[in-house]
């Protein structure tokens, strides 16, 4: 199983949601990248990440089955290479210095 | 080794990559910008 789903993660601040009938597009203000989120639960865990303590609970929490978990962690991995989303960890140093 | 175990594995992996391709999907916007 995918080591992101034990993380925890939060949406980029560069990123914006706008609420789409299938699901919502996320824009990455700084790096300009446009992504289709293609299902609403996808939204509720991306949106969700950052109260979390786990991508795990985040997954749960927005009421994904256990069996399609590495699936959506595949999909996050793919928001995370365009820093659309990304360990809190990242987060709380960008914070700090 | 059971082949039918094999095939239900090979379609359990198949469904989950179909899955996750359906979960997101990167537009280029890269261009737009002489559009408008």
């Amino acid at each position: 199983m995918d080591e992101l789903l034990g993380e925890p993660w939060a949406l980029s601040p560069s990123v914006a949601l706008r609420p789409e009938p299938f699901g919502a597009l996320a824009y990455h203000f700084g790096n300009r990248k446009l992504t289709f989120l293609k299902r609403p639960e996808l939204v509720a865990v991306v949106r969700g990440l950052g109260a979390a303590p786990d991508v795990r609970t985040a997954l749960e929490t927005a009421g994904v089955p256990a069996s399609q978990h590495a699936a959506y962690a595949r999909a996050l991995r793919g928001l995370a290479a365009t820093d659309m989303i990304r360990p809190r960890a990242v987060e709380a140093a960008e914070e700090v210095g | 080794m059971n082949p039918e175990t094999d095939s239900q594995t090979d379609s359990q992996i198949e469904q989950q990559e179909l899955l996750a391709e359906d979960l997101i999907e990167e537009v280029s916007i890269d261009g737009m910008c002489g559009v408008y």
